[in-house]
């Protein structure tokens, strides 16, 4: 479980989140909406842990019960999804998946990264350079790439804006599947109320800085 | 049609000169009993060892130096440029006033064990090149950095780093880790022209090696220096089957270094993807040392002018016994050569500028290959040689003497630093970049003006800067080609230094450096980013 | 009213076998008059530098000639340039005067270079000591044969600081004692560097009783008869040199900068003034001492030459011609500007130029001279600096 207690985000004195708190549950897809420059994306960022220096944020960030507040964020277990896929231009996607997986026999970590390619129907892919994929292809490996890592929760920041339509139905509910299957909590923040999971909680962010539920 | 005409600038200033200087002097170093003589010389495998040795050695050596200073400066890039302003013959003075056994160090040393001559160290003109290997790394190492950072000041690049640092710790990686293994590589990947050229310098290098290096024996540069400069036809000839030799030695290393890089591949490569460290390592506090280099610097340029200023200064006096200016006057006193020196400079760097972004914007990202290794390849060789070559050229059309081949001998050089330095950068802007302004209606010259070149200002003013510097230094095939009617900067200092006054070495050390750091200075206030990365 | 020179020059012309230059010199003063020399000539040295500044200066005043000091490091370059241009067919040289001797005078003469015969007909080569100065007229054993006027004399030269080093070596062998005493005090400039060349020509010299092989062409036969002794003489410095002798510096400038800083005991030039110039100078400390070896140091002179392919042949006869007068002889002795010795008789020239001529003790003026000793013949150098670099180039 995921929980955060009396989290408030200022920048540069002006308060931008005002405190709240909020319990993810595991394999839990929790939506955050809110206009752009809400925040949203900082509010990821100290979950994280490598909130710009501009920011200033309160509270108390709790993953399984651990105080992750002054672990730097290698150690915290929270994989992080963006808008742009990220995948590391100067790997294969073979690679990029082998990045992620943690120590163990090579065979095994091999055998791993297989396993995630054909989850994603990308089997055979190992080789490609990504910038031979198409955009939906590269979200999959993104998503594959950041749960081979098996984190303790997930952080989404708008990770579906940059597809198209249709393609953003079918990669919302592959991403939605794999994370309840992890059974790992999930914060996505998203602007585009489609993104949400069907009768996922939805929190919404006001301009005047306050977590509403939906 | 059109896209050949890009290339005409460079082919007028930079290959044509080229290839002809190379023809005139080629039958020159195809003479069998100058390599007999050669194989003959007594000093030829110990002078070919160091030469590998210091050259290999300095450029991993800066290599390291280079990629640590920027891990610990990863959100702050380093400014290197004022640094690069020091030509590498001051440098080497410098440094050589500081750690001679009668230099500022021992002087220091000398003061609680109460010494009156000297020590017997062996700190420069050391057997194994140490101290020339030391002057190499402290002046090659900024390069690097400079290089390094202008990737990084790009908006593009940096963001795309950060977010991609961002994943790769949120995957557990720590943030050594992540720069050794999705930084690092990325940033390698775009700068190995830089390296190239690097290491051909350290291969090819004279004055730092005449100031600072071993005599017995000297490198392989320096012998053949010398014979080249022999009034004797044959020690010339000798001197011509030299440079053959140390130029075929370069490609060699090349060849082998490419070959183990890709043969290495697969290994790196595993090693890029494998398992995280299980100490989630920070990185280390030892990279931060780039207010260290700093400091150095300033304690040579400061060193530099006091040398400059001073009167008989003997061991073990902290102080000289009088300071005079008369150095200063003797530099002052005409002010000629100071005025070619910084008209040449600008225009070839101008030229070598506009040269390289008409080809860059007209040719194919795959004809650059050419122009690459034609660029490395001048580096490679020395810079006598390719000085006669041109200099017969321009004897064959006459010029000699005149201000078209000063401005031609200047450009040479100047035109495969600007193209070394620019084409990564240049070719790795996002063509994403234009095709959204060609969305939005921006024609071409509207966007390079108010885009692309904008964008690229950092590295554009970095090859700029660097050009200037180059050819401000330039010496020998500027001595050459003004056949006497002409006097620049460097020609003075070489000319009124043989007399061996230190006081006045180290003024022209000084002014040689003055004009780069300031164009220098001027092109890291120009570049930086707009506003704060956020 | 007629003094003694007007009555030499009269015997001269009546009694030389050359055409009368009083009627041709008049032409060439003529066509020189507008004429640029661009005279290429080393300028490592202020003294030098002022000296042609000065030289040039008065050319200007009396003969309407621009005189352009082309700063030169190596003479070398300039045989290179001017061979270059000749076999380019270049007529009109960059070159009109270049400072020269030795090697680079015998290179441009074997290869037909040089613009003359000449300097025997300048006016005021008359004056010159070809009785007493043998090097005037043979450049390293090679015939001058009038094709490089004589300029100034040159003999090889040591000195150290007197509060250092109280009883000067006087010989190689004394010097080698001396470093055994000074163990890493004393060194020399590597060969080929000229200074360095010299220097073991000199142990050469000194490793037998009778140097008059030297003087003769050799070759790798009669060499090897004195290799030995030669050799161990070497040998015997080097174990005591500066780093042992496996290293050395890169040139006479080097040595006489580490005399300075009191790294090295002993330094050595080519000009037996330059010590004096430099203690002038403020580069050497003003307790400096200078002497030559007691049997003779190796001694030359130096001289102007005119290349085939000068443009200005006329001004620049006019200007060598200049250079030689007694006044400029004169200027050029005197230790506070230069201190160059001069090429003249003293006993050729009146009373008053004598005067011009008094030699002034300055600190750092040589107080121990020695006999010049003739340069062996340049096929020595080649032999001498190949063993030298393969028995000590290693290091």
């Amino acid at each position: 479980m995921l929980s955060l207690r009396d989290v408030s985000l200022a920048l540069q004195g002006k308060a931008l989140i005002k405190a709240f708190s909020l319990d993810i549950a595991a394999g839990e897809i929790v939506t955050v909406m809110g206009p752009s420059g809400s925040g949203k994306s900082s509010l990821l960022s100290f979950i994280g842990g490598d909130l710009d220096e501009a920011f200033t944020a309160q509270g108390e960030i709790l993953l399984h019960g651990e105080r992750l507040n002054d672990v730097p964020p290698e150690r915290r277990g929270i994989a992080r999804l963006f808008q742009d896929d990220l995948l590391f231009p100067h790997m294969t996607v073979g690679e990029n998946l082998l990045f992620a997986v943690p120590r163990m026999p090579q065979d095994e970590r091999v055998a791993a990264m297989m396993a995630a390619l054909e989850t994603a129907e990308l089997k055979g892919f190992e080789n490609r350079p990504p910038h031979t994929l198409s955009g939906g292809q590269r979200s999959r490996v993104a998503l594959m790439r950041a749960l081979l890592a098996r984190p303790r929760a997930i952080l989404l920041d708008e990770p579906f804006s940059k597809l198209d339509r249709e393609l953003r139905v079918s990669i919302r509910g592959f991403t939605h599947d794999h994370i309840v299957k992890r059974q790992i909590p999930a914060l996505l923040v998203t602007h585009d109320l489609g993104d949400a999971p069907l009768g996922g909680r939805i929190l919404k962010l006001t301009a005047a800085g306050e977590v509403i539920d939906v | 049609m059109l896209r050949q005409l890009a290339a005409l600038p460079l082919f007028l200033i930079f290959l044509l000169p080229l290839a002809l200087s190379l023809a005139l002097i080629l039958p020159t170093i195809a003479e069998a009993a100058a390599f007999k003589a050669l194989l003959n010389h007594p000093q030829l495998w110990g002078a070919a060892g160091l030469t590998l040795f210091t050259g290999l050695i300095s450029t991993v050596l800066s290599l390291i130096c280079a990629l640590m200073i920027i891990a610990g400066r990863i959100d702050k890039p380093p400014q290197a440029g004022a640094m690069l302003a020091l030509p590498h013959l001051s440098l080497a003075i410098g440094l050589s006033l500081l750690i001679m056994p009668a230099g500022l160090l021992a002087r220091i040393i000398a003061l609680p064990f109460g010494w009156t001559s000297p020590p017997m160290w062996a700190t420069t003109q050391d057997r194994y090149g140490l101290a020339l290997t030391a002057a190499l790394v402290l002046k090659e190492t900024p390069f690097l950095v400079w290089a390094f950072a202008s990737l990084l000041n790009r908006d593009d690049l940096r963001q795309a780093f950060r977010g991609q640092s961002a994943v790769a710790r949120s995957l557990g990686r720590g943030p050594a880790s992540v720069f050794l293994r999705i930084i690092a590589p990325q940033l390698l990947n775009r700068t190995v022209w830089p390296l190239v050229a690097v290491l051909a310098y350290s291969l090819t290098v004279v004055d730092m090696a005449i100031v600072i290096g071993p005599t017995q024996p000297p490198t392989l540069a320096q012998i053949i220096w010398t014979d080249l400069n022999d009034a004797e036809p044959a020690i010339e000839a000798r001197g011509a089957a030299g440079v053959l030799v140390l130029s075929t030695v370069i490609l060699l290393l090349l060849w082998v270094v490419g070959l183990s890089v890709r043969l290495g591949r697969p290994y790196s490569r595993k090693w890029l993807s494998g398992p995280p460290d299980t100490g989630h390592r920070k990185i280390s506090f030892l990279t931060q040392t780039w207010g260290l280099w700093g400091l150095f610097y300033s304690a040579i340029v400061i060193l530099l002018l006091f040398q400059s200023a001073s009167g008989l200064w003997p061991f073990p006096d902290l102080l000289p016994e009088s300071l005079t200016f008369s150095a200063w006057e003797k530099l002052l006193s005409d002010g000629r050569p100071l005025l070619t020196s910084f008209l040449l400079a600008l225009g070839t760097a101008m030229t070598a500028l506009a040269a390289s972004v008409v080809w860059f914007e007209g040719m194919r990202p795959s004809g650059d290959k050419i122009m690459l290794w034609l660029a490395a390849f001048l580096l490679c060789l020395p810079s006598l040689l390719i000085g006669l070559g041109q200099y017969r050229l321009f004897l064959a059309l006459g010029i000699t003497g005149t201000a078209l081949a000063m401005f031609l001998a200047h450009v040479l050089p100047v035109v495969a630093y600007v193209f070394i330095m620019l084409q990564g950068p240049y070719r790795g802007f996002d063509q994403r970049w234009q095709t959204t302004a060609a969305g939005l209606g921006q024609r071409r010259v509207a966007f390079l003006r108010q885009i692309k070149w904008p964008m690229l200002k950092a590295p554009i003013l970095a090859a700029f800067a660097v050009g200037f510097a180059v050819s401000i230094a330039q010496y020998v095939p500027a001595q050459l080609a003004a056949a006497g009617r002409y006097s620049t900067l460097p020609i003075e200092a070489v000319t009124l230094s043989s007399g061996g006054n230190r006081a006045l070495v180290a003024a022209y050390g000084a002014a040689l450096m003055a004009l780069p750091l300031i164009v220098f200075l001027l092109a890291q206030w120009l570049s930086r980013p707009r506003w704060r990365a956020r | 009213m007629l003094n003694r020179r007007h009555f030499l020059a009269l015997t001269a012309a009546g009694l030389s076998l050359r055409p009368a230059f009083a009627a041709d010199w008049a032409a060439i003063e003529a066509e020189a008059k507008g004429q640029t020399v661009y005279f290429n000539a080393w300028a490592g040295s202020e003294q030098v530098n002022g000296y042609i500044a000065w030289a040039g200066e008065e050319a200007k005043k009396r003969f309407g000639i621009t005189v352009e000091h082309v700063k030169i490091t190596d003479t070398a370059e300039v045989v290179k340039r001017v061979r270059d241009e000749v076999v380019a067919g270049k007529a009109d040289g960059s070159v009109d005067l270049v400072w020269i001797n030795g090697e680079n005078f015998r290179t441009m003469k074997t290869e037909k270079l040089l613009f003359g015969p000449f300097s025997e007909s300048l006016p005021n080569y008359q004056f010159v000591d070809v009785e007493g100065k043998a090097t005037v007229t043979q450049d390293f054993s090679e015939s001058v044969d009038s094709l490089e006027a004589p300029w100034g004399m040159a003999q090889l030269t040591f000195f150290a600081d007197g509060a250092k080093v109280a009883e000067p070596p006087l010989s190689m062998a004394a010097l080698t004692r001396f470093a055994e005493a000074n163990p890493g005090r004393v060194t020399y400039p590597a060969p080929p560097e000229f200074h360095g060349t010299t220097f073991i020509k000199q142990m050469l010299l000194e490793a037998v009783i009778n140097p008059s092989m030297f003087y003769k062409p050799g070759d790798g036969a009669i060499f090897s008869t004195v290799r030995a002794v030669w050799e161990s003489m070497l040998d015997g410095l080097h174990k005591n040199c500066w780093r042992e002798g496996k290293q050395f510096p890169k040139s006479q400038a080097d040595v006489t900068q580490m005399v300075a800083d009191g790294e090295l005991l002993i330094g050595f030039t080519f000009n037996p003034n330059e010590p004096a110039n430099l203690v002038a100078a403020g580069r050497l400390p003003p307790t400096t001492i200078a002497w030559q070896h007691k049997k003779g140091t190796i001694g030359n002179t130096h001289f102007v030459a005119i290349p085939m392919n000068a443009k200005a042949k006329a001004a620049a006869q006019v200007f060598a011609n200049f250079l030689l007068s007694p006044e400029a002889q004169a200027r050029k002795n005197d230790i506070k500007l230069w201190g160059d010795p001069t090429v003249l008789a003293l006993s050729k020239l009146s009373p008053e130029e004598q005067q011009a001529f008094a030699a002034t003790a300055a600190p750092g003026s040589v107080t121990l001279p020695g006999p010049t000793l003739l340069e062996p013949h340049a096929s020595w150098v080649p032999l001498v600096e190949q063993a030298w670099l393969e028995r000590y180039g290693k290091g």
